[in-house]
């Protein structure tokens, strides 16, 4: 692609997209040693997801404040320092509530705040939106009472919203236990914990553990042991989990240890562990790759999280300026992600001839923060997931189609994942296929019968997240090499035509 | 004689070259159709599924008329159960909105044009009618155009209609299958090469869609057609407000409200087409003048926020209308391509009128106007 004039300006050095641990610690790096950086976030205040509304929680304006500090322990107040800094660096242009909806290989970034939107750009756009809750559609999963553990952290954290009644946890990985914890802290006793983990994924994880991941594994023993102590009732190899009811959730059924059982529930929490968010790479057309241990695709990035296009060669642009960092990159928690985040500041550094340059200590970090991560992976394998929904489950639940309906089109031949899509609309809905697209492609595969390769993902187009009319009429920002209206110019020309060809005259 | 053996082979399974198909299949030729994709992949599939008259270029409107009868009685074509699933609506009207001087005295003066042709499809829509029949319009609205009978379909359920049904009646459709070469066969019909080996046929028609020249190319035949890539968007649901489609007249403006409530806006602003890679790609700096466009006519839709974008590649005439006849001294080779984006509501008429012809071995006189030749040098003169 060459330069022309008309070469629309840079707004920073750098872009990140993401205000989390990953986000915050690139920025904060990459500003300390002189660029300027422009930060993007949906949230109102720094922290992502793990430190969300961790300044006002802090302040303790709230009255329920302090309870749920001491509820959410150390591994939320770790955020602090890291905000602190964030907030304290020159050269970060931090735009708070704005929603990303389209990035490109180029290193222009499409944002939404409020009615306001427009696109920005920089030689190097860092992603650093973080993970989302492995989708696991089961029986009643729409129901109302059926949340995930992320969002009720997220009620407890930004809103000090804590829930009543009768509470049934299902799922699998560290954050359901810790947030039954975090309950019982409150003095909210959950009726149930249902592991879909059981004796034997914790066995043939000790294999996998190291001293440097040690920590983390201490800290979970922890609260199992808290767990017990409240005598909270656990069960373990939970499967075929169910929510029943008619307007709202009002009983769980499971099975566990060979028996069937049934609990009055008002809340099921569910969990089945987390998955990088792939919204933003696939819609800037980057490659991606199936990790068959998480059961979720992944971008395909270096070390140092530079990601690798996979547009068309004629689409593709000088240089691909999209790094990767976080669990937007890899699951690795916040210890990892603000490992990377720094060695992926280092690496966009290097490459502006700034910075100390990356460090043996750099790498080291993030090792050591992943270091625990295949006992992680191997104890909490993917459960409520693991075998495809019945075919009265819905699957995408924006356009309400359950596993059958996909099903019996993947039969009549719609087996590829576009097809499929044009063919039932999954996908299609607001969530733009972010919550069914794995299922969708494992029942494709489930259809060929075999386990790989996996089918690619639903093709991404812009806007990646909903872009109100008004705020796209008015876009700021536009590429002057793009702008030029062109349009299909078939408006009928009634006045020459008729002279020159009418067969009538 | 070639035509004897009624045998055609039709390259590209989107709906011009599954109608086709149908009425030849039906007429008892054997067709065999082939596509480098999937049938219906393209342009088919994802366009607006317009079926209107209004602003319909002269040249086509008795097609077009003809087109608006098969849709209107679709069941015959494909079946009751179908046709249902086509979700035609016609009496729905289409608008061409005037939101200022110059649109309003083209309409009028476009209106008179129709009138003087006897081609009164279109009545002119005074400030207030057009305020009554728009609810929510701009009041710098000063009128407009309208054709109440026309509406639209939905293209996707059309075109899979169009190619069960030519399917059922007889035809065969290779998909993922990549045309390699062309030539005539001595004493008549063509020969076309495919990866999976050679097919003869009496009759070759190119119904190659965006790639309709590079087809014709390979008969060393030059035809001068754009690659567009027109592109949609659509808004999430909202109170269903809208019965008519609603178009512009200088603007970038084309949009109806489904029957769940989401708002489907066209226009024909043009995406980065990639014909190469059997892709397009949306603008989004582009397509903020489709959504200024609809912001003008209905101020109030501001909030409603946009899900999703597509593009589908179409082929354009320099003329906006198609290449449907006879290519240059090649009888036996037809060309059906380059509908500039409004060839949806034509294609039952096409597939009648081509297979017609190609039955009777004459040209249907509705066809006049689109032949080949039509650009070749000194044809005007």
């Amino acid at each position: 692609m060459t330069h022309s004039p008309t070469t629309p300006p840079m707004n920073a050095d750098v872009i990140i997209v993401g205000c989390g641990p990953s986000g915050m610690a690139a920025a904060v790096e990459l500003a300390t040693a002189g660029c300027s950086v422009l930060v993007m976030d949906m949230q109102p205040a720094p922290g992502g997801q793990i430190f969300r509304n961790l300044e006002a929680n802090t302040r303790g304006r709230n009255p329920g404040s302090k309870s749920v500090l001491a509820a959410l322990g150390p591994s939320y107040r770790a955020g602090v320092a890291l905000i602190e800094r964030f907030r304290a660096c020159k050269g970060i242009d931090y735009r708070s509530q704005t929603t990303v909806w389209e990035v490109r290989p180029d290193g222009t970034v499409g944002w939404l705040r409020g009615m306001e939107a427009g696109y920005v750009r920089a030689p190097c756009v860092l992603l650093a939106h973080g993970a989302m809750e492995r989708p696991a559609p089961f029986p009643g999963w729409t129901l109302p009472g059926v949340m995930t553990a992320g969002a009720v952290q997220t009620l407890l954290k930004a809103g000090n919203l804590k829930p009543s009644g009768n509470i049934v946890l299902a799922g699998t990985g560290p954050l359901l236990l810790l947030l039954a914890t975090q309950l019982c802290h409150l003095g909210v006793k959950p009726a149930l914990i249902g592991r879909t983990d059981n004796f034997s994924h914790s066995l043939k994880a000790m294999r996998h553990l190291r001293g440097g991941g040690l920590s983390p594994v201490i800290k979970g023993v922890g609260w199992l042991a808290r767990l017990k102590a409240k005598g909270v009732r656990t069960v373990s190899g939970l499967t075929h989990l169910a929510a029943e009811g008619a307007r709202k959730v009002e009983a769980v059924s499971f099975a566990a240890g060979g028996r069937r059982e049934r609990l009055p529930c008002d809340l099921l929490i569910v969990h089945d562990g987390i998955v990088p968010a792939i919204d933003i790479p696939n819609g800037a057309g980057l490659a991606l790759q199936w990790d068959q241990t998480n059961a979720s695709w992944r971008p395909h990035t270096t070390t140092d999280g530079l990601a690798t296009p996979a547009l068309p060669p004629e689409l593709e642009p000088d240089h691909c300026a999209i790094r990767i960092t976080g669990d937007a990159r890899r699951i690795g928690g916040a210890d990892a992600a603000m490992a990377h985040g720094r060695l992926a500041a280092q690496a966009i550094l290097a490459e502006q001839g700034k910075g100390s340059g990356i460090t043996p200590q750099h790498r080291k970090a993030v090792r050591k923060a992943l270091s625990v991560r295949p006992f992680l992976d191997t104890a909490f394998p993917p459960g409520l997931s693991a075998s495809l929904p019945d075919d009265a489950t819905i699957v995408c639940r924006c356009e309400e189609l359950s596993a059958g309906t996909l099903r019996a089109k993947i039969h009549a031949g719609f087996n590829n994942m576009d097809a499929l899509r044009g063919e039932t609309r999954c996908g299609m809905g607001p969530c733009q296929g972010r919550n069914c697209m794995v299922s969708a492609a494992r029942l494709i595969m489930e259809a060929h019968n075999t386990s790989g390769p996996v089918p690619p993902t639903f093709r991404g187009r812009p806007p990646i997240r909903p872009l109100p009319l008004g705020a796209l009429a008015s876009l700021t920002g536009l590429d002057p090499r793009a702008t030029e209206l062109l349009t299909l110019e078939d408006k009928p020309e009634h006045d020459q035509e008729d002279k020159a060809h009418d067969p009538a005259e | 004689m070639t035509r004897q053996n009624k045998t055609a082979l039709i390259i590209g399974a989107g709906l011009q070259g599954c109608s086709i198909a149908l009425f030849l299949a039906k007429a008892g030729w054997k067709v065999t159709l082939f596509d480098k994709n999937v049938a219906g992949r393209h342009a088919s599939s994802v366009n607006a599924g317009g079926l209107r008259m209004l602003l319909r270029d002269w040249r086509e409107y008795p097609l077009a008329q003809r087109a608006m009868w098969h849709w209107a009685n679709l069941d015959q074509l494909v079946g009751a159960a179908a046709a249902k699933s086509c979700e035609v609506r016609l009496g729905v009207s289409q608008i061409a909105l005037a939101l200022d001087e110059a649109e309003m005295s083209w309409a009028i003066s476009r209106a008179e044009d129709m009138a003087r042709r006897n081609l009164g499809q279109e009545e002119l829509l005074s400030r207030d009618a057009v305020r009554s029949l728009l609810p929510g319009v701009s009041g710098r609205a000063l009128g407009g155009l309208i054709s109440r009978a026309d509406g639209h379909a939905n293209p996707a359920a059309a075109t899979r209609a169009f190619r069960e049904a030519c399917m059922a009646a007889g035809a065969q459709i290779v998909q993922n299958c990549q045309v390699q070469g062309l030539a005539p066969v001595g004493g008549g019909g063509w020969r076309v090469t495919t990866p999976t080996g050679n097919h003869e046929g009496g009759v070759l028609v190119n119904c190659g869609g965006a790639w309709g020249a590079d087809v014709a190319a390979m008969a060393g035949q030059a035809l001068p057609l754009r690659t567009v890539a027109p592109s949609m968007m659509v808004t999430a649901r909202v109170q269903p407000f809208l019965g008519p489609v609603v178009i512009g007249i200088d603007r970038p403006l084309s949009f109806k409200q489904s029957a769940v409530g989401s708002l489907v806006i066209g226009g024909g602003i043009l995406g980065k087409p990639c014909p190469e890679r059997d892709t397009s790609f949306t603008v989004m700096d582009r397509m903020t003048q489709s959504a200024a466009a609809t912001l003008e006519a209905f101020p109030a839709l501001a909030h409603a926020p946009v899900l999703r974008t597509w593009t589908g590649l179409e082929g354009a005439t320099p003329d906006g209308i198609p290449f449907i006849g006879p290519g240059p001294g090649t009888p036996d080779l037809w060309h059906v391509f380059g509908f500039c984006g409004h060839g949806f509501h034509l294609s039952p008429a096409v597939g009648e009128s081509v297979a017609h012809s190609l039955v009777s071995g004459s040209l249907h006189p509705m066809l006049a106007p689109f032949g080949c030749n039509r650009f070749a040098h000194g044809a005007n003169a």
